[in-house]
């Protein structure tokens, strides 16, 4: 039953004399954690294609390979502060300071998939997709709190998503508005996520309203995820006030289940953002999020709050954070940029420069650092450092 | 003999006024003539460093409304293909999208000023319309041979609270049929920054068009040609041409 788009749709996609395109991605990273280093990477290569068999229909697929090396098994522990995972594991009777098998491993296994298949059918007044495809909502740059089926990484946020199982409608009103509904089907209509939009263009403004109702799941460490019914409604808005681009997103959220949220039946999340281009070109963006959700005190912090995080079911571990991205083309085809966190609650956070080399045409090179600041049991304080060196080349 | 010589001022008077056009109205001529009502056309965009390094970009345009809204989309080179800007208000909104992440991003007044895709021209320089005829100020300097052409050099003032994309702009305006030839940019500190030359006018279904545009930075000592590789004036948009459903196709 999930994969009934990919039947569907590709032998469409043969039959229709279609465009192949992609690119090929190599990165190796390495990693310090206290006095551990990991040394990782991967190959990937992504196809994409596409076929417009009339000027109706717009099939397309990508169909992605990615081979990591180094370390491929990790585990979690690693990531997690020793205070909040301790109480789990007995302690070794030799030793006061280890434990038996603290291990909490997750393997990273080569994969081979069609990350998106795909057909829209555009007619007249109504855009319909079936199948796997990228659902990208929200303003925010770092963190979209309406967002109920992506999760970003800080340290790289504009990465393509992986495709989502659906049926989507986007239905034009008029020039300047639209309404579009996105269902990603389940065996039973009730767990089927669900998630509409309303976006309306009011002068050199553009908002968006939007109503989600879907079943998350949160990680657990002993047994499998559970389950929790959820619905959203969200607006976000993005424009210009004195001269800076000026973008809000949030969402308020019910569930009737409030065990996997500490009790919580209603809670809140938002963002602010704010850009801005220099005449020099230098470009700088800022963001704060706060998650209701998300916890206030450092000492509050649980297992099940850093397994939601890691897993990126929850949008953030704790309730304030910032977000800052800076970028100037200093000299011909380099860009020097900087990404820098912090979370507000337990002081921590992380500065990334990154070198980016348009080397040939359709060819870049990054090499991207972290450093990361805070105490050892803090969410970022927890990792040194780390080196990420990247070529892409597209075709 | 006075009032003869008094007519004879007169009518010279007369005459070269018919004959010389006003500052102002060689700029409503020549807006007139560089909006069409609308336009398809397909082009390529060469980047040239100051160190030698080349790039190409290829992309379909449209453009309606006599340029106030308007449509790019990028169809070479592979890492940039779909990307797509839509510029309405005569750009004073833009949208821009992403293929790789299906995101649609609305883009403040102040990215107008960056440049596309790393190339001499931004998006203020792409948008089209009436800039010229109401955000500046014009005034004749002096008639000279431009490129062999007799052409005016008209001389545009920013008007400060009309929020004009350059402070001051050399024009050099063919004669023969009213089309710009040469644009000089200046910023605040009377520095040319920026030059364009329009050159291989073309007559296409009555209308000269510039088959080829070079945009030298003076500062940077980069350039980029863009050339026209089919151009029609004939393409009439379809309803809700310009919108972000269009703009994700």
């Amino acid at each position: 039953m999930k994969h009934w788009g990919t039947l569907l749709l590709l032998p469409g996609l043969l039959l229709a004399q279609p465009e192949f395109f992609g690119y090929f991605e190599s990165e190796a990273s390495t990693l310090q954690i206290g006095t551990s280093n990991y040394n990782y990477g991967f190959n990937k290569f992504r196809l994409d294609v596409e076929a417009r068999p009339n000027d109706h229909i717009l099939i397309g697929a990508n169909l992605t390979a990615q081979q990591y090396w180094g370390q491929t098994t990790w585990n979690m522990l690693d990531f997690i502060p020793e205070e909040i995972w301790s109480p789990y594991f007995f302690p070794d009777p030799l030793s006061s300071s280890s434990y038996f098998d603290p291990t909490f491993p997750i393997t990273i296994p080569d994969t081979l998939f069609l990350d998106n298949v795909y057909m829209k059918v555009s007619l007249s007044n109504l855009d319909i997709t079936i199948g796997r495809q990228q659902i990208s909502n929200g303003v925010g740059y770092a963190w979209n709190p309406t967002d109920i089926f992506n999760f970003k990484s800080l340290l790289d946020p504009s990465y393509e998503q992986t495709g989502i199982e659906g049926l989507r409608f986007d239905y034009p009103l008029a020039y300047t508005a639209s309404v579009s509904v996105f269902i990603q089907p389940e065996q039973e209509w009730e767990r089927s996520a669900k998630q509409g939009w309303l976006k309306v263009n009011l002068g050199s403004f553009d908002l968006e309203l939007t109503k989600a109702s879907h079943i998350w799941g949160h990680p657990t460490f002993f047994s499998g995820p559970y389950l929790q019914r959820r619905s959203l409604l969200g607006a976000s808005v993005v424009g210009e006030i004195l001269g800076f681009g000026t973008w809000f997103e949030g969402s308020s959220f019910q569930t009737d289940d409030p065990l996997a949220t500490g009790g919580d039946e209603e809670w809140q999340e938002y963002l602010v953002g704010l850009d801005y281009t220099f005449e020099n070109s230098l470009y700088i963006l800022g963001e704060y999020l706060h998650n209701d959700l998300g916890v206030a005190k450092k000492s509050d912090l649980t297992l099940w709050d850093y397994l939601g995080a890691l897993d990126g079911s929850s949008h953030s571990l704790m309730q304030d954070y910032a977000f800052f991205y800076a970028m100037h083309p200093t000299f011909d085809y380099v860009t020097l940029s900087a990404i820098a966190f912090a979370n507000f609650n337990d002081n921590s956070g992380a500065f990334s420069p990154i070198v980016d080399w348009n080397i040939f045409q359709d060819t870049n090179l990054s090499l991207q650092g972290s450093f990361f600041w805070g105490d050892d049991n803090t969410e970022f304080g927890l990792q040194d450092w780390g080196l990420i060196l990247n070529a892409t080349s597209s075709f | 003999m006075k009032v003869k010589l008094f007519v004879l001022i007169l009518v010279g008077v007369s005459i070269l006024s018919a004959q010389t056009p006003t500052a102002e109205e060689i700029v409503d001529r020549v807006t007139a003539i560089m909006s069409p009502e609308n336009s398809y056309s397909k082009g390529s965009q060469t980047i040239i460093t100051s160190s030698g390094k080349e790039r190409v970009f290829e992309f379909e345009s449209w453009a309606a409304e006599k340029g106030k809204s308007s449509m790019t989309r990028y169809t070479k080179p592979a890492a940039i293909r779909g990307q797509a800007f839509l510029m309405l208000n005569n750009a004073d909104d833009i949208w821009s999208y992403f293929p790789r992440t299906k995101r649609v991003r609305k883009l403040a007044s102040h990215a107008k000023k960056q440049k596309m895709q790393g190339s001499d021209f931004t998006y203020e320089d792409m948008g089209g319309g009436d800039v010229f005829q109401k955000k500046f100020k014009s005034t004749i300097l002096s008639e000279e041979t431009k490129d062999g052409d007799l052409a005016w050099k008209i001389q545009m003032i920013g008007i400060p609270d009309k929020d004009p994309p350059h402070p001051k702009i050399i024009m050099w305006v063919r004669q023969s049929d009213y089309y710009p030839v040469a644009l000089d940019y200046y910023d605040g500190k009377d520095f040319n920054t920026k030059s364009l030359v329009l050159s291989d006018i073309q007559v296409i279904e009555s209308f000269p068009t510039a088959m080829t545009m070079v945009m030298t930075d003076n500062k940077e000592r980069s350039s980029t040609t863009m050339k026209t590789l089919e151009i029609t004036y004939a393409w009439k948009p379809t309803k809700g041409f310009f919108s972000e459903r269009n703009l994700k196709k």
